[in-house]
């Protein structure tokens, strides 16, 4: 934008030195419609290029040597393991309604094994509408409430000292178990979790100390590890104010047993801590599989797109690969896989990679067309689930405090005989003793490698520098279009003043438009700025709604449609000054308009690009063309060459795709088929949204909603 | 016509100003959820509001307020407003008392930088009427430059979160601008009395003291001397009394006399709240000694901070001297080149100031945004007014979510955060050349006004 006012300035002088990067910059904006479609087209082919990008992943941290000490978990450990699934699968233990019993066994079972034992309990805390919290620490959101007694869960923890550590260090394993109704596969997690600790307690290389958690998941794996977290990070120093779990007579029930039943001084009432978390794991067995071989399945992300430090995934993912043998998965976007234009497009791909390299056989960047569909499947599900900003398990919170983690959910083959729990128990074991061992090595925190990257397979990573260059391009042509609408707006209506007014071009026949002439943008960011802060509005509507009680999900969309609505028609009547409706009149203000949206939707792609990369991206594909191809339409009937027909059609197409609303609808159709949709899921999905913290809620209230609002008035602009 | 603008015109500006008081108010109710008094952007070393509370508890402790490295500020501030860190109301947000009185602070900056900017624009148009453009710059359009500037100060959001942020930089605002208000309405005593208050409470207003003669010397703001010259030359008629005033050595020698008065009274004050804590050496020491040797190298949104962390310790002092010699650069070719325009001259110094300063925060941008109101008649061709526009929203909003990437998600570094800093500067510097050109632009094209030359819109 900086070179826009230097081209009018250049225009008018009798050719002065233009330096040469200003004279570069006045080529961009006067061919501006041309370098914005080839930057869009390039930023989409390039999107699609990914897959073929992708780098082989490596391990980066020397420190962390995985595979490099044999397994030490023998058939003991997994006997020992064994013993405890009998027991917790035993229907004796069922019998306690809170399933206080199972707690109880795997206490003693930690107990036994000579760690320090205590329990946790939490109330699973509401969700709460507080948007802005991604953005502060996770000490300062932390509200009080009412407690009772009615529902709590219980956590147990154990913890084994490192002999060889000085205590301020820790890895975190974490096992979520349901008393209540735990199927067979939680209880194999949990003998997993027990063989490993077991022999972890005989070691004698361990350097950190190893926190096992029970998470208890009856109000949900993740709201147990978070409380717990919550309890870790920040202790409450004025727990005599808060009535909290302690008091309830129930829970105290639980230790009067305990001081009877369990024998050991390494019981505690009160809440244990170990050092700085290093990592954590986090130990899922799947219950139901029908594939044919062992898999292990990798979640990593955390709430906003975060990501676990690449090497925890590459140590997890080659000790599973080439020492337990097991096949490792991420998740992918299942539809895309047998999509047949994909195929095309990776054969075109590979065809042309072929060509490359017969030309020069040095070129080798193809990869198979299968490869490829398989690639962009599980890119476009790392996209996806980083753009929701929503946790896809109990490790995203630990990333709230900057720990590392992930969820390994192992599914076996099925079948019930001994020999095959025995095996799964042993390989399962092996996997998480090697990667604690590898993590035991670290001397510093998870820094050397990618915090920034998208996944295309277990073994492939796009890293942040080759995936923003997709995105880079995608927005490039904002800047440029702004100023090239700014500089022809400025110009056009100095031409017609110029001819119009006295000879002292100051004056100004429009009486309103004073001498301020590089200032007539204003009015324009005046529209602008109400149309952000109505998005405000809108984004802080559901926190009201959200309070009447037994409202459906349809309703409180309704509400908030008929809310917002009115909101926009109330700003419009208050803060649109006479002033604006006198320029209203005046030529070209949908031009200086749309310069302005973009600036500001640039602005917001940028920051949203920094917030959650994922986000920005598929904001970006929504609404860079229709930011770019904004014009009124009744221009473009007026004119009515075929080139203004394509536009308008565009426009309305766009126009229709890019309402926040519509776009959600649209994709979900696209995944789940349209039969079962629903006006009130998207009350649901944004409800999702704002209670985990997403920043992409954030994003649709006071970026894309905005912008498309800004859109639609362009469109219907009377010129 | 002229008459039922300003009452419109009035009426409104009334109600901006309630409505940001109301605004400020309500934010101030919210202090724990928006915790901006911990942001770097807000509260540097020199004014955070709670240094100043340790400070105040030191020195009811009976220990140095200096002790420690943790308070920089005047002593005065302490006697000041350190009652009010601690005072509390019952069922009222902790630190009402003293957001009040930063609430206070910036009204009365608006109401001065309103009386000033009427002022200025009142001999513009007087000096506009002796050169005879009165006809040819229609004089009935000119915006109340004085009201704009107002709003603008009001309303900025680095204003807003100065305030509630509870950084003492409304009341350094404040004196700076009682300066210029004293020295634009002749108010001698005023204006020196604000000079030496803003001087003892960040060191950097004292360039000012030049903008401040030249205001005394020869008044406000006007078109070159030279232009009346010309202009009487082709009536051919000599008017003396049409003439601006020569420079008179009265006003300034009077303020020099009422500068030192205040000044030793400001000292004096200070050795008497100081006497047991190592005197007035100990004050210049942590307060001057800390601006100017930057010692707290925390994070901030300029970019000496960043420097420091890196040079090597053997070439600190040199580049110190490098860094603070460079404000010293400007200062004489700019006088020279602005003399006949001392409250543009004022702006610009506090812009560069505010760029190159060890410690700065929004409050400063805040001050010159403010300042900039006044001259929007003269600088209606000021270009990149967008890009600078959307740069410094850019900024704003970057910042500190770079800043949570760093600090908070770890997955950033300090560059992350160093780079808005750097793009933040270079807004300025922007901000800072395209004002100074645009202003020489305006001069230029009076005098083509005047000569008869034909029009050249844009240059």
């Amino acid at each position: 934008m900086a070179e826009t006012k230097e081209k009018s300035l250049s225009d008018e002088k009798p050719k002065p030195r233009v330096r040469p990067i200003v004279r570069l910059g006045i080529f961009l904006i006067s061919h501006s419609f041309l370098v914005s479609v080839v930057c869009c087209t390039a930023g989409v082919l390039a999107l699609f290029l990914l897959p073929v990008l992708a780098k082989n992943t490596y391990i980066s941290e020397n420190a962390l040597m995985p595979g490099s000490a044999s397994p030490m978990l023998s058939n003991q450990h997994v006997s020992d393991g064994n013993r405890l699934v009998k027991d917790l699968t035993n229907p004796n233990s069922k019998s306690s309604e809170t399933g206080i019993e199972s707690h109880k066994i795997i206490a003693q079972y930690m107990l036994d094994l000579g760690a320090e034992v205590s329990f946790h309990k939490f109330h699973p805390q509401m969700n709460q509408f507080h948007p802005l919290h991604f953005f502060s620490s996770p000490v300062s959101g932390k509200i009080q409430e009412n407690y009772s007694c009615s529902s709590y869960g219980i956590n147990t923890v154990g913890i084994i000292r490192a002999p060889r550590g000085d205590g301020k260090e820790a890895i975190v394993l974490v096992t979520p178990y349901n008393a209540l109704k735990s199927g067979f596969g939680e209880a194999l997690s949990l003998g997993i979790a027990y063989s490993v600790f077991s022999l972890l307690t005989q070691v004698t290389w361990l350097a950190k100390d190893i926190i096992w958690l029970v998470a208890d998941s009856q109000y949900g794996e993740y709201a147990a590890v978070a409380a717990w977290l919550r309890e870790y990070q920040t202790p409450k120093f004025s727990s005599l104010s808060t009535p909290n779990a302690e008091m309830c007579p129930d829970v105290n029930n639980l230790f009067e047993l305990k001081g009877h039943s369990i024998s050991g001084s390494k019981f505690s009432n009160s809440f244990r801590r170990a050092g700085t978390m290093a990592a954590a794991l986090v130990l899922k067995v799947r219950d139901q599989n029908e594939q044919f071989e062992d898999t292990i399945s990798i979640y990593a992300e955390a709430s906003n797109g975060q990501m676990p430090n690449l090497d925890l995934i590459n140590v997890v993912n080659y000790l599973a690969v080439h020492r337990q043998g097991l096949r490792v998965n991420v998740e992918k976007l299942w539809p895309l896989l047998n999509s047949s234009w994909l195929k095309s497009l990776g054969e075109i791909f590979e065809s042309l990679a072929k060509v490359a390299k017969s030309l020069y056989p040095k070129w080798k960047f193809g990869i198979p067309a299968t490869e490829y569909v398989e690639g962009t499947a599980t890119l476009a599900s790392s996209l996806y689930y980083q753009a929701l900003g929503v946790p896809t398990g109990p490790h995203g919170a630990f990333r709230d405090y900057q720990v590392d983690a992930i969820t390994l959910e192992i599914s076996p083959k099925f079948s019930l005989d001994k020999v095959w729990r025995n095996d799964i128990l042993l390989r399962g074991g092996r996997l998480i003793e090697g990667v604690i061992r590898s993590v035991n090595n670290l001397l510093e925190k998870f820094h050397q490698s990618f915090f920034l990257y998208l996944l295309t397979s277990p073994s492939k990573f796009v890293s942040v520098g080759v995936y923003m260059i997709a995105f880079a391009l995608l927005i490039a042509s904002l800047p440029m279009v702004a100023a090239s609408l700014y500089v022809d707006a400025n110009s056009s209506s100095n031409c017609s003043k110029g001819d119009s007014s006295t000879p002292s071009a100051i004056t100004d026949t429009d009486e309103h438009s004073i001498a301020i002439r590089s200032w007539r943008w204003l009015n324009s960011a005046k529209l602008v700025f109400i149309v952000h802060l109505w998005g405000a509005i809108v984004s802080l509507l559901p926190y009201f709604i959200s309070q009447i009680p037994d409202c459906s999900p349809t309703t409180s969309f309704m509400i908030w449609v008929l809310l917002s609505i009115l909101s926009l028609l109330t700003l419009n009547s208050v803060l649109a000054s006479p002033l604006a409706c006198a320029k209203a009149t005046q030529e070209k203000e949908w031009a200086l308009v749309k310069s302005v949206t973009i600036s500001l939707v640039f602005i917001g792609l940028g920051l949203m690009s920094v917030i959650n990369f994922a986000t920005a991206e598929i904001g970006a594909l929504l609404m860079v063309p229709m930011c770019l191809l904004a014009r009124p339409l009744k221009l473009d009937v007026r004119a009515g060459t075929l080139r203004s027909f394509c536009r308008l059609i565009c426009n309305l197409v766009l126009g229709h795709i890019a309402f926040p609303p519509a776009a959600f609808f649209l994709l979900k159709g696209m995944l789940d088929g349209f039969g079962n949709a629903n006006v009130g899921d998207f009350w649901m999905w944004v409800e999702s949204l704002w209670a985990w913290n997403s920043a992409t809620y954030l994003f649709i209230g006071m970026v894309q909603l905005p912008c498309w609002v800004l859109c639609v008035s362009i469109l219907f602009h009377t010129c | 016509m002229e008459k039922v603008k300003k009452k419109i015109g009035s009426f409104s500006f009334w109600n901006w100003v309630t409505a940001s008081i109301i605004f400020r108010l309500i934010l101030i109710y919210f202090p724990k959820n928006l915790n901006l008094s911990s942001r770097p952007e807000v509260s540097t070393p020199l004014t955070s509001f709670r240094r100043l509370a340790e400070g105040y508890w030191l020195k009811q402790s009976s220990m140095s307020p200096y002790a420690g490295s943790m308070y920089h500020g005047s002593p005065l501030l302490l006697s000041l407003l350190g009652p009010l860190t601690i005072n509390r109301i019952e069922g009222q947000p902790n630190h009402l008392l003293y957001s009040l009185v930063s609430v206070i602070a910036d009204v009365v900056s608006a109401m001065l930088i309103r009386a000033t900017g009427q002022n200025l624009r009142l001999a513009y148009l007087r000096s506009l009427e002796s050169l005879d453009l009165v006809k040819q710059i229609e004089v009935s359009e000119f915006l109340f430059s004085g009201d704009i500037a107002a709003l603008i100060y009001l309303c900025n959001p680095f204003t807003i979160v100065a305030c509630v942020g509870l950084s003492t930089s409304p009341i350094e605002n404040m004196a700076v601008i009682l300066c210029l208000y004293g020295a634009c309405s002749r108010l001698i005593p005023l204006a020196a009395f604000g000079w030496v208050i803003a001087t003892h409470l960040s060191l950097y207003p004292a360039i000012l003291i030049i903008p401040v003669i030249f205001l005394l010397g020869c008044g406000p703001d006007s078109p070159p001397r030279k232009l009346f010259l010309q202009r009487h030359q082709q009536k051919e008629v000599l008017n003396q009394s049409k003439l601006p005033p020569r420079f008179s050595w009265g006003p300034v020698i009077h303020f020099a006399f009422w500068a030192f008065l205040w000044s030793v009274y400001v000292l004096v004050l200070c050795g008497i709240s100081l006497k047991q804590f190592g005197g007035l050496w100990e004050m210049f020491k942590s307060t001057y000694g800390f601006i100017l040797t930057v010692e707290d190298l925390s994070p901030n949104i300029g970019v000496l901070w960043y420097f420091f962390a890196e040079v090597f310790e053997f070439f600190r002092n040199f580049f110190l001297i490098v860094f603070h010699v460079n404000i010293l650069f400007m200062i004489l070719p700019l006088a020279i080149r602005l003399r006949h325009r001392p409250c543009y001259l004022a702006f610009v110094y506090v812009a560069i100031c505010s760029m190159l300063k060890s410690y700065p925060s929004v409050g400063d941008s805040a001050l010159y945004l403010g300042l900039l109101g006044w001259f929007v008649n003269e600088l209606a061709d000021m270009q990149f007014s967008l890009f600078l526009f959307c740069g410094y929203v850019g900024v704003s909003l970057l910042s500190p979510v770079m800043h949570n990437l760093w600090i908070w998600r770890g997955t950033g570094n300090a560059n992350f955060y160093f780079a808005t800093a750097m793009v933040y500067a270079c807004l300025q510097i922007v901000l800072v050349v395209e004002g100074v050109s645009a202003m020489l632009n305006h001069d230029r094209k009076l005098r083509n006004l005047i000569t008869g030359k034909p029009q050249d819109a844009k240059s």
